[in-house]
């Protein structure tokens, strides 16, 4: 059955059992990924999937389902199970079927050059970098993984309103771990690279990249634990970001699981901290011109001059709290319930480049990577005491890397504590991220450093 | 699912181009999450995935296809893709399929695809009302049910052709609570292979007090200090900590290319005499029990570590390909959309003389680690870490004041040689795992242990 065909059936079908308005979104993926190890394909990946998700409105309450299979048997399969499901919902305010926006930008985020590329030219890439990176140096003895991976998505959101909205994007990511060895000291230093301009990725400096950061990483030693002043690096200062960009959803407020409840005009950070979520950066892998429930998506500063200016919102969220939807309704995937996520949500650079802000410290601590965010960071409350590796910094210079270390401190006074940040803007993406999110370099006044 | 006939076409297509071994991998799965927030129901999400996975070897080369179109046209299209990526001319013909009847591993008394959903609301209910009822500073408590029925077939151009149907529940309760500006989660998560009669018997007042009472127990809790102690984990979830330090370290994924600090160490002394390390998908109806793997391997129960002697890794066909030797049914995947890779199960330490009491008392200053939160590894250098959800401070052998904020980092070969008492109070805990072929439930286990040195990162700064 195809979607037009199944949609029509479903929406008869749910009209016959009661639903009064419906929904049906539909997300089609085809991915490609590629693993090369020591110059032989270890790993080739090739998908095509879709999947739909039914929301309805059934006695003024919203039942949702979903399915991957477009047959008769899944069309009373929704029905019936999101009926069931409507029938607990108790919150007080309910969700709503969408008619549509008054407009909606144009943007395409679409690259069709990205999509001719070919197998060959990505396995190809791989090959290149690869040589580049055994080349570099002869301390390199492998890749704990190395991947292409790229993707197209198309979703297509269908109701009984009559909105009708589509939309395609694409991207290709470069994720690389090398391993180097040094007597018997073993570090690996990882590097990734999303885009929709395949052109820029450039071999000789992805290998560069990723092998100077294994590198870098030897001869650590241990340094004393306690309170240091802390630079952030650009790819940790967004990896914290990640963690932490929860704050500032309203459905968190509201739930009592974010400490920005009530704050909007407030001074919640310094006053060199500007945030924005921004769905029309070109080179935005999460770009959109409508959200997951069909509201037109729009640039907004989340903070500005170190004051919370708004919280993102659906509709839901914003009805509650009286205000309109910043356009941020979210879907994990066409599975999920419609939540709350940014866009491309990122800190504004300044004008001091890394190495300046480096030069400006009498010691201190450089964090080039956190691990282990998801147990260590306690989004409620801000508390976090997260594993690290990093330098340590004397008289402006960096002394030499540091033994796995943790630091720990509150991320709602962190953002109070930021002395500088840097020029260096870069956006990473987790691998169950939600949000593409970026940070220049944060500079921290001090933060408890454990040193192992 | 699909006949004998339409898998063998299949499994032809794929080899067309020189393969040399390959699989279909046939998935509908059926699904329910609830999710309960301030004492009412804020979502019921039904689901069905359904999709279908081609691998195809060649040698050292794996390559994967995955599709939602399940007709035959869909599925040959599907193997012809992960042919394309082999260039060469068939070597083999498949071997003809047979059909392989494995009893269920683990019975399941009660389908939850067959019980109202009100039954399952009623649950959660109750354990919302258990949770917030336990202290005044509970501000709020959230209530998640799952449950899921996922069949497979699983058949493979060595003439595999099995069927399995995995029925699994869990329920997970978080309490948060608050005082001033200090807001403390406390959790708990149990879940095993079972049906909805595991929601039916579970001791709700237990779980649901106790995810209450660790929040109370933070809330009131001084700053963890930093520094190196001896620290003791008790039994349970406190096993993630050798889930991270070794078991990521003795999958294939890293072993096989070398990358793993336990690597061709077969026979070595990797741990402390105390330690004998298990993975044991067998158990009964445990939360990470399988009957078959996702490469249709039968579950077996793998002793990995032996009195600190390293006895063998966990194994899946492609990893088994590199390494030279054979699976250990550990091939394992969240979904059709993921190509299996070497995984844990019920992963435990084995039980030792020590009673808890006696670990306690001879403890004379250090700190002693209740419930553990998550963990990660990363498993060329071995440095872990973790979090700790509650803590207290071991003074004099005894257990003194709660501790909050604590992250225990260190190096798992080394951390191996510092276990020195193993408790006798095995126990096991749910959870989920992340990796290379998706998120998957495991158990993790243990007694009590000490290791005799961490580094404790907390937010008090050095002592």
């Amino acid at each position: 059955m195809n979607l037009q065909e199944f949609k029509e059936k479903l929406f008869q079908l749910g009209g016959q059992h009661g639903f009064t308005d419906m929904e049906l979104y539909y997300e089609r993926e085809e991915k490609f990924a590629c693993e090369l190890f020591k110059g032989v394909i270890d790993s080739y990946d090739t998908s095509e999937v879709f999947g739909t998700s039914f929301r309805g409105l059934y006695e003024g309450r919203m039942g949702y389902a979903f399915t991957e299979k477009l047959d008769e048997e899944s069309l009373s399969f929704l029905i019936e199970n999101a009926k069931e499901n409507s029938q607990f919902i108790e919150d007080e305010v309910q969700e709503e079927i969408f008619a549509g926006s008054d407009k909606y930008e144009s943007g395409s985020y679409y690259s069709s050059s990205l999509a001719e590329v070919t197998i060959h030219e990505k396995i190809n890439l791989l090959k290149e970098i690869e040589k580049h990176i055994y080349a570099y140096d002869e301390r390199v003895t492998g890749t704990d993984y190395f991947m292409l991976r790229s993707g197209e998505t198309e979703r297509v959101l269908l109701n009984s309103k009559g909105l009708n909205l589509s939309e395609k994007n694409n991207h290709a990511g470069i994720y690389v771990s090398v391993i180097v060895k040094q007597g018997d000291q073993v570090k690996n230093g990882e590097y990734s690279k999303f885009t929709r301009d395949f052109s820029i990725l450039n071999p000789e400096e992805i290998a560069k990249h990723a092998v100077e950061e294994a590198l870098s990483q030897l001869n650590a030693r241990s340094a004393e634990s306690k309170n240091y002043p802390v630079l952030l690096r650009n790819d940790a200062a967004s990896a914290l970001l990640q963690t932490y960009n929860s704050i500032f959803s309203a459905e968190n407020t509201q739930k009592g699981q974010s400490a920005l409840k009530g704050k909007t005009g407030e001074v919640i950070a310094a006053a060199s901290l500007n945030i924005a979520d921004d769905p029309f950066l070109e080179e935005g892998l999460l770009s959109s011109n409508f959200d997951s429930e069909g509201v037109a998506t729009a640039r907004k500063d989340i903070v500005k001059d170190g004051r919370l200016v708004t919280l993102m919102h659906n509709r839901k969220t914003a009805q509650k709290d009286g205000v309109e939807s910043t356009g941020n309704a979210y879907k994990a995937s066409y599975k999920g319930a419609l939540t709350v996520a940014p866009t491309n949500l990122y800190v504004n650079p300044s004008n001091q480049s890394y190495d300046e802000l480096v030069s400006s410290l009498s010691e201190g601590i450089i964090i080039t990577e956190l691990s282990g965010l998801h147990s260590g960071a306690n989004t409620v409350s801000g508390d976090f005491s997260i594993a690290a590796n990093g330098f340590y910094v004397k008289d402006g210079n960096v002394q030499n890397a540091v033994n796995q270390m943790t630091i720990a401190g509150n991320f709602y006074e962190l953002l109070k504590n930021i002395e500088a940040i840097g020029s260096d803007l870069e956006f990473s993406m987790g691998f169950m991220a939600t949000g593409y999110i970026g940070s220049p370099s944060l500079l921290i006044r001090e933060l408890a450093v454990t040193v192992e | 699912m699909f006949s004998q006939s339409v898998i063998h076409d299949v499994i032809t297509a794929a080899l067309a181009t020189g393969g040399d071994f390959a699989e279909v991998f046939v998935e509908d799965r059926f699904t329910n999450s609830l999710a309960l927030q301030s004492g009412k129901i804020e979502s019921s999400l039904s689901g069905r995935d359904y999709g279908i996975g081609i691998r195809v070897f060649k040698g050292l080369q794996s390559v994967y296809a995955y599709t939602t179109d399940g007709s035959k046209e869909g599925l040959l299209k599907a193997a012809g893709n992960a042919a394309q990526a082999i260039r060469g001319e068939k070597i083999i013909q498949p071997a003809q399929l047979q059909k392989e009847i494995i009893p269920a591993g683990h019975p399941i008394s009660l389908n939850p695809r067959e019980v109202e959903k009100l039954r399952k609301v009623d649950v959660m209910k109750k354990a919302y009302e258990i949770a917030k009822n336990y202290h005044s500073s509970i501000q709020q408590v959230t209530v998640r049910y799952l449950d899921e029925e996922q069949n497979v077939l699983i058949a493979n151009s060595e003439g595999k052709f099995v069927e399995d149907r995995r029925v699994r529940s869990r329920l997970a309760i978080q309490s948060i609570a608050a005082e001033g500006n200090q807001m403390q989660p406390g959790f708990y998560g149990p879940g095993a292979h079972k049906g909805f009669e595991f929601m039916e018997n579970l001791n709700l007042e237990h779980y649901a007090n106790e995810a209450s009472r660790i929040a109370v127990t933070m809330l009131g809790a001084d700053p963890c200090p930093s520094g190196k102690f001896p620290v003791i984990i008790d039994n349970e979830f406190g096993g993630v900590i050798f889930h991270e330090a070794c078991g990521h370290g003795l999958e294939a994924t890293s072993v096989a290319k070398e990358n793993s600090v336990f690597a061709n160490r077969i026979g070595e002394k990797v741990a402390s005499d105390v330690v004998t390390y298990i993975d044991d998908g067998t158990l009964a109806n445990e939360w990470g029990s399988i009957t078959i793997d996702d490469e249709g391997e039968k579950a077996r129960k793998n002793v990995l570590i032996e009195n600190g002697i390293l006895k063998g890794y966990l194994i899946d066909k492609f990893g088994g390909r590199r390494m030279g030797m054979a699976s250990t049914g550990s091939g394992r995947r969240q979904s059709y959309r993921f190509a299996p890779t070497s995984r844990m199960t019920n992963t435990y330490i084995a039980n030792g003389k020590s009673t808890p009491e006696e670990i306690v008392s001879n403890t004379e200053y250090g700190i002693y680690t209740k419930y553990m939160g998550g963990g990660q590894v990363n498993t060329t250098t071995g440095d872990y870490n973790f979090a700790v959800m509650e803590a207290y401070l071991v003074k004099d052998g005894k257990i003194g004041k709660p501790l909050k904020g604590a992250t225990l980092i260190g190096n798992g070969p080394k951390t191996l040689q510092l276990v020195d008492m193993v408790g006798n109070n095995l126990d096991h805990g749910a959870g989920m795992c992340g990796s290379q072929s998706g998120s998957i439930p495991v158990n993790v286990g243990q007694p009590m242990i000490r290791v005799s040195e961490m580094t404790v990162g907390g937010t008090k700064g050095g002592e």
